[in-house]
């Protein structure tokens, strides 16, 4: 269950000072669509929602290691629209189905990954 | 229920529902469905098929399978009271208004969710049976972010993780305030749950400015300086002109809050998280009173967490590992487990923000203050690889991270958690009085008392999540049946929820007050008369 620990921030100018300083688009509202899983946009690759995703809990003191395992795909698809016990349900509209489906093919053909540590 | 129990429901759903994106086209009348209360099923079908008129095939869902994940809950449901008849997805405002247009004309209520993560309290099932989840995750756009006021306008589909990869991408010097499960949630549905969490943004609809809503006749209000013409301060000034009405469309049901203006934390250049270690369990107390003045005069910024012991064993551990007895776990067992892991039996984590020489200033006073309470004040250092002290630094520095979910599996596999909220004053002897109470109701029935306390500045949200085994339908309706007892017996000493699960909804409700109910209703009356959006929500409706 070691985790690595969070180190303090440290560095920089107060705040306002970075803000004032930094050149960032002064006063230009920046604007952007996130990644969508509306089945409009570009798909995101599998390992981006493995990420930023599953991987909060699989193979990280919540959930079961799911990497290396050579679960079936169909199996994974299963779980992510049904949830299982602790585990919500993902809808279409967070995974799309085509995310999905390459999501569960991935997980299912990936190498474990050592520096995954779970129950 | 059409004679169909729950399980049921969700045992038909789950066959095969690893294809439901093809079933999506299904004849709503195939087999059983969950429709509202009085809808007859040709209705239902003529419904459904103007709503695919205007979001596409693909995103309705309105059989069994592909309605399957939008069951899925954790709080008790025994007698299976709480599941949709479907869920139509959204892409725009415009397809918000005119689903609400054939939601008024088949009087089809539809229950909004942001993303469907309301983990404590229901996820993305809806109060009553039949209603039709709107689910408006598709809504997902980062519609702006200033670089110089640090306020950002988003959909609802927008996710913490969303806008935390939008603040890394473009190297914006901000941070964000997340709840426990921020990765998956949605920024402007926690906020509207007037949900917390732990940097000095703590709360936040405190820190949200502006909204765009969706009324139930289709015209759209935006609040504050957002109606005004050439407008360049919306997510700037929250009060506007006349009445606030922001607040009218939280925990609510009066509009579809389709963007929400919020405001984020300028990055500090230094950050120092800790961790407070207390023995006993009646030490809450003592912590609280030690906290107070801290929190009124700012000298700790942040949302504090009081973490229970069971709490923060139940997050990396389950039951079984300590205890085997089907009573509650006692205090003594709970108190070696704990210090087995480096824990106390309360474990008080609050951070400091600035430069160096401001915490330099301020760290010897609050740690003098907690040492005299009989705490031991814990730095990184002290704490090395504690998971628990990574986790609670992460969120107090807005960081991403689901391990809470980890307590949901504490009684067992079958998935059972419902969170119970009173608010205490920030007076020691009240959440001591708590304390005793819900350990002695909980025990009753069986269950453990896994508590953590968030201080705001002058109370407490004392936050029981109630952990228990769903598989097991005898120990369900134990857990519902210990939730209403903790309501009701909270509620006669003046103790009421901030928030509560759809399934005590009315009860809450009922606490705060005929009057209080009767406002409500007059509202709903007033700008939904048809009783469209999400009858039962707060108990209105």
């Amino acid at each position: 269950m070691a985790q690595v620990p969070v180190r303090p921030v440290r560095g920089g100018l107060p705040a306002f000072l970075v803000l004032a300083g930094s050149g960032i688009a002064g006063g230009v509202l920046l604007a952007s669509c996130s990644a969508p899983a509306n089945g409009t946009a570009t798909p995101r690759e599998p390992e981006v929602i493995y990420d930023t995703t599953c991987g909060y809990c699989h193979g990280h003191n919540v959930g079961p290691i799911i990497r290396g395992r050579q679960l079936p795909a169909e199996t994974i698809e299963f779980f992510v629209r049904n949830g299982s016990g602790a585990m919500p349900a993902f809808k279409p509209t967070e995974i799309s189905p085509q995310e999905l489906s390459a999501l569960s093919e991935w997980i299912s053909t990936s190498k474990a990954d050592s520096t995954e540590h779970g129950q | 229920m059409n004679g169909f129990s729950r399980r049921d429901m969700l045992r038909a759903g789950a066959v095969g529902s690893a294809v439901m994106a093809s079933q999506a086209l299904a004849s709503p009348l195939n087999g059983t469905r969950m429709l509202p209360a009085e809808m007859d099923r040709d209705v239902f079908a003529a419904a459904i098929k103007e709503l695919r008129s205007i979001v596409g095939n693909d995103w309705v869902f309105a059989d069994a399978q592909s309605t399957v994940s939008y069951n899925k809950s954790f709080i008790p449901d025994p007698e299976g009271l709480y599941l949709p008849s479907g869920a139509v997805a959204p892409a725009s405002v415009e397809e918000v208004q005119a689903i609400l247009k054939v939601a008024n004309k088949y009087k089809l209520p539809m229950w909004p969710v942001s993303t469907g993560k309301n983990m404590g309290y229901g996820m993305a099932t809806p109060a009553s049976n039949g209603q039709m989840v709107l689910d408006l995750k598709r809504m997902n756009r980062i519609i702006e972010v200033d670089p110089d006021l640090g306020t950002a306008l988003v959909e609802p589909g927008v996710t913490y993780q969303d806008m935390h990869d939008y603040l890394e991408k473009h190297n914006l010097p901000f941070w964000l305030d997340v709840p426990t499960v921020g990765p998956i949630v949605s920024m402007l549905g926690n906020t509207l749950e007037r949900g917390v969490g732990y940097t000095p943004y703590g709360d936040h609809f405190m820190f949200q400015c502006g909204m765009e809503v969706v009324l139930p006749d289709g015209s759209i209000l935006k609040t504050g300086m957002g109606s005004v013409k050439n407008s360049t301060t919306w997510q700037a000034f929250k009060w506007g002109y006349g009445p606030y009405l922001d607040g009218l469309f939280t925990q609510s049901n009066f509009g579809i809050v389709t963007k929400l203006g919020m405001w984020l934390m300028p990055k500090p250049p230094v950050y120092k998280p800790f961790m407070v270690r207390h023995p006993d369990a009646d030490d809450i107390g003592k912590i609280t009173d030690t906290i107070r003045p801290f929190r009124m005069n700012n000298l700790i910024p942040n949302g504090v967490l009081i973490m229970g012991a069971a709490y923060q064993l139940a997050m990396f551990h389950r039951r079984e590992e300590f205890w085997s007895e089907e009573g509650s776990i006692p205090d003594d067992v709970v108190k070696k487990a704990a210090a087995k892991n480096g824990l106390g039996m309360w474990n008080t984590y609050f951070a400091l923000y600035g430069t160096d020489e401001i915490i330099a200033a301020t760290e010897p006073i609050i740690r003098g203050a907690f040492e005299a309470s009989g705490g031991e004040v814990l730095t990184e250092e002290d704490m090395g690889d504690s998971p628990w002290f990574h986790h609670h630094a992460t969120l107090m520095r807005g960081g991403m991270s689901l391990e809470e979910i980890g307590i949901v599996r504490w009684r067992g596999n079958g998935g059972g958690m419902v969170a119970f909220a009173p608010v205490a004053p920030a007076k020691g002897e009240e959440p001591k009085a708590q304390t005793v109470l819900a350990k002695e109701i909980m025990g009753k029935y069986n269950f453990d008392y896994a508590p953590a306390y968030a201080v705001g500045g002058r109370e407490l949200h004392h936050i029981i999540f109630l952990m228990f085994d769903k598989s097991d339908p005898e120990q369900e309706k134990r857990a519902a049946q210990c939730m209403e007892e903790m309501i009701t017996r909270f509620g006669e000493k003046g103790w009421c929820a901030y928030r509560s699960s759809i399934s005590t909804m009315d009860l809450v409700a009922d606490q705060y007050g005929d009057t209080n109910r009767q406002v409500n209703a007059r509202l709903k009356r007033t700008l939904d008369p048809n009783n469209i959006i999400a009858p039962g929500k707060q108990g209105i409706g």
